[in-house]
This record gives C-alpha cells, structure tokens and sequence, in this order.
C-alpha cells in the first residue's frame, strides 16, 4: 500500500487559503516546476447573480477522499509533493474555495497530476455548496460520485 | 439488535431536518432499508432515490450493503465541492 509522503498537506479550512504559503511548502529544491490551481467564487451562476456562497463538507469522509487523490496522484504521475486545500463555510466573491499545488522535477507530470487532482475531487469529495442569490438560495448542481457496484451475493441465511 | 448513527448533508439534511440521527434494526438490514425507513418518516426524501448515493464508515458503498452495529451511514447528495 502506498503511503502519503508526510510533507504533503490536505486541509479544510474555514479561514482564506494562503495560497503563497502553500507554494512554499510544496518547492524542493530538486523540482523544476509547481502547477497551482485556484479554484475561487464566480459573481453569478446561470445568469443570476452570486451574492456569496456557503460549503458544508462530511469532513472526515471529505479528508479521506482528498487523501486518496494524493495516493492516486504519487502512483499516476512523477510528482514530489502536493497542496490540496478546501475552504468551508461562508466564501465571498473572489475568495479561494480551493487551492492545489503540485511540485515536480518536470512540468508535464505536475500539469498533469494537479488537472487530475481537481477533477477527482469534484467528482468524489463529499463537499457541497449552497449558492445565495438576492431572492433565495439553493443547492448547486453537483456530480454523483461513482460508487462499487452491488455487494457480491452472500450466502443465504441458514 | 443493529444501531447504526446515520448522516444527511446538504439539501437531504434540509428535507431530513436534521443531519444526525440513530436507527436500529432487530433483523438484518440494508442501507436501501435504511433509506426506505427514513423516505417513510419524510415523504419528499423519496423523491430524491435516484440522486443520492450512499457511504458506509466513510466509504462509499452500494444500496445493499448489510448494516453492522456501529456503523456511520452517510446519505450523500450530488456533491459540489471545488
């Protein structure tokens, strides 16, 4: 089983991301390259326009999973370190809701390793946001995360 | 006797009213029995079957995995994170 490398970082937060710092933590000296993504809150949704946002999360469950895109990432991809960090709570507009940093020796890797990480994660981390207009609120549309395919028959109770 | 602590988040914990609670089962039973008990209890929460997945100990498990006391069973609607 691989094991997470013990200076990756994965985080939910419910203070801004200081994305300057993640950067900082990720840079070795034996890599060429860091891809970041910035993943921040739009002023509008389906034409109407975003007031502000709010995340709720299963973080235990939100935490694991996220570790899981860093396992996945370390066995896909010749990456060093990685950054994955996820904003809970009330976000204004513009504010970081997620921030990924990948670190590399080259740029092809982490390019690739972090597309996969943010796409993973919006597929599969129980994180949910619900987006307030000036007439309401809802929760966004969101993706259903794959799940095992029925339990193998078990054996009928004697 | 089974006692499972149960989870709803997002728009399923506003239909739920709440996003904890426990059941108990006397007999052997499925997480789909455990929606089934809950769709009984809130009618709207039926309405939202198809677009729910569910976890088991933090894992995300299929509709007829068999209930163990103890376990954390999470009802998760389409998730948004990002």
């Amino acid at each position: 089983m691989v094991t997470l490398p013990h200076d990756d970082i994965y985080q939910l937060v419910r203070e801004p991301i200081d994305m300057a710092a993640q950067i900082r933590l990720v840079r070795a000296p034996e890599d060429g390259a860091i891809v970041t993504f910035d993943g921040f809150v739009r002023n509008q949704s389906h034409n109407r326009a975003t007031l502000y946002l709010d995340y709720e999360a299963y973080e235990s469950m939100a935490l694991a999973k996220m570790q899981e895109i860093g396992i996945q990432i370390h066995e896909k991809y010749r990456i060093h370190r990685v950054a994955m960090v996820h904003r809970l709570g009330r976000l204004e507009i513009g504010e970081t809701s997620v921030f990924i940093a990948v670190s590399a020796p080259h740029r092809a890797a982490a390019f690739d390793a972090c597309r996969f990480a943010i796409d993973t994660l919006k597929r599969t981390v129980p994180i949910w946001k619900k987006e307030y207009f000036e007439d309401g609120a809802v929760w966004a549309d969101g993706e259903l995360p794959p799940v095992p395919a029925a339990t193998p028959r078990a054996k009928p109770a004697s | 006797m089974i006692r499972v602590t149960v989870l709803f988040f997002g728009r399923l914990k506003d239909v739920a009213g709440h996003g904890e609670d426990s059941a108990e089962f006397s007999d052997a039973a499925t997480i789909e029995q455990l929606f089934a008990l809950y769709a009984a209890r809130y009618p709207e929460l039926a309405k939202y079957r198809s677009s729910v997945v569910a976890s088991r100990n933090q894992e995300f498990a299929a509709w007829d995995t068999p209930l163990r006391s103890g376990d954390e069973v999470a009802f998760l609607p389409p998730v948004s994170g990002g």
